[in-house]
């Protein structure tokens, strides 16, 4: 209804651009689905949601040790003193643990069974994090599929892999950048890319 | 190892490409993926309210419908039509007949139904504190029987149906790294079986225990495990 109006428009009944748009119609008819809600929902995703939540916990955590000590050992604690909500409507935020790179240890994120994913700090996944491709072989080859990724990483660091297949979600802390330390909080926050905090990148040089 | 692997459980499967990567991709790529995500919450409101239910309707989709039906937000649709059509807010093939397309060619019909589970090869269910908000965790009054360090091993389910036990951990031994906080077993709960709340242990896998002599150096794959699937492990010295 709302969609689809470019040039190409998709008319197998099999595609799920007609299904979708097919039951949105059927649903609103049945009284089950209110139009307005899909949309306010879809707003707040797109505007409310984001990698900056978690980057500026980011770069708060590299402004002050005693912010960074208290994030690494509870997480929770801190996202209820930020105030920062769970995604709401959507998943409950239960437990996120932050886990820190350092020198000699990097960590990195997936869900091999779905595509759990800290929403309330990263929004919603991009698609790669969603793939089959990453969620078979980021366990398996985790040095290779991050090469891949453009991100090498030392033979001698350790790689650390987490599988969220419970309700934990977690986030990387990434390294800060060298010669960063005169920036403020705003500016080391752009710093922070939703990839670094997956972990299959690390924060940006300015 | 005693089930099928489900078509979602791929981690450590081989034959698979680079991964589509790239650091801008927007979350959307089309309208219809949106309308996908917006839809979801209030379909999920008047079906799968319990924990797991969504993931395990998820499990039981087709293959073809859970990786070649428009990706992720394609498998939503899919599995919308699904779970509505199981609580009776569509009939069976209502969609398929509203498109003109043949009845009963839609990702509902081809799913899987629900496979039966034996409550008893479960553990036994105990009262906790009910929270005042939507929560998973659970306060227990038991410790964890593991403690950091513990060497410990899945065994694999022992019955069909939704479990979070990925299945390239069964059998292999690993390392408590971390207790977290208790959460109800979604093996039960998605099955309408009662929370029966268990400790969630997180488990470090060594990589050349998962995947051999041949992996990576230096790797440790870390799971979170719901305690009822370990079993302590007593090493020869």
């Amino acid at each position: 209804m709302s969609s689809g109006m470019d040039h190409h428009h998709e008319t197998d009944p099999r595609s799920p651009e007609v299904r979708t748009e097919a039951l949105e119609d059927l649903l609103v008819e049945k009284g089950i689905v209110d139009r307005s809600r899909v949309d306010a929902l879809i707003e707040r995703f797109e505007n409310d949601l984001g990698p900056m939540v978690g980057a500026r916990l980011v770069a708060k955590a590299w402004l002050s040790p005693e912010f960074r000590t208290r994030l690494l050992d509870d997480a929770d604690e801190v996202l209820a003193t930020e105030d920062i909500q769970g995604a709401e409507t959507g998943p409950v935020m239960d437990h996120i643990e932050v886990k820190a790179n350092e020198p000699g240890v990097h960590n990195v994120v997936v869900c091999t069974l779905c595509s759990c994913y800290p929403w309330a700090l990263l929004g919603l996944p991009p698609n790669w994090y969603k793939s089959p491709e990453y969620r078979a072989r980021v366990v398996r080859e985790p040095r290779k599929v991050l090469d891949e990724m453009g991100l090498s990483l030392e033979a001698d660091t350790e790689v650390r892999v987490w599988d969220s297949s419970s309700e934990t979600r977690f986030l990387v802390l990434p390294e800060q950048p060298e010669g960063t330390d005169h920036l403020d909080l705003e500016e080391l926050a752009h710093l922070v890319s939703r990839d670094s905090m997956i972990g299959v990148a690390r924060a940006e040089k300015p | 190892m005693t089930r099928d692997r489900g078509v979602h459980d791929i981690g450590g499967t081989q034959g698979w490409g680079k991964v589509p990567h790239s650091p801008d991709e927007p979350p959307f790529h089309n309208e219809w993926e949106r309308r996908v995500l917006g839809l979801m919450f209030q379909v999920l409101r008047h079906t799968a309210t319990r924990p797991g239910e969504m993931r395990y309707a998820l499990e039981r989709l087709a293959p073809d419908d859970y990786f070649d039906h428009g990706g992720y937000y394609g498998r939503w649709e899919a599995v919308m039509e699904l779970l509505l059509e199981e609580y009776a807010l569509l009939a069976p093939g209502e969609l398929d007949v509203l498109l003109g397309a043949k009845e009963g060619t839609g990702p509902a019909h081809r799913a899987s139904p629900v496979a039966p589970k034996d409550p008893q090869k479960l553990p036994a269910d105990r009262k906790t504190p009910q929270p005042n908000h939507r929560t998973v965790r659970r306060e227990l009054v038991d410790p964890p029987h593991f403690g950091v360090g513990d060497r410990v091993v899945a065994i694999g389910a022992n019955q069909e149906g939704h479990t979070r036990l990925p299945e390239y951990v069964a059998g292999v031994v690993g390392t408590v790294v971390k207790i977290h906080p208790a959460e109800v077993l979604p093996d039960s709960t998605a099955h309408d079986l009662g929370e029966r709340p268990q400790h969630v242990i997180c488990v470090g896998y060594r990589a050349e225990d998962l995947w051999g002599n041949k992996s990576e150096a230096g790797v440790v794959i870390n799971v979170d495990l719901y305690e009822n699937y370990l079993t302590a492990v007593v090493e020869a010295t």
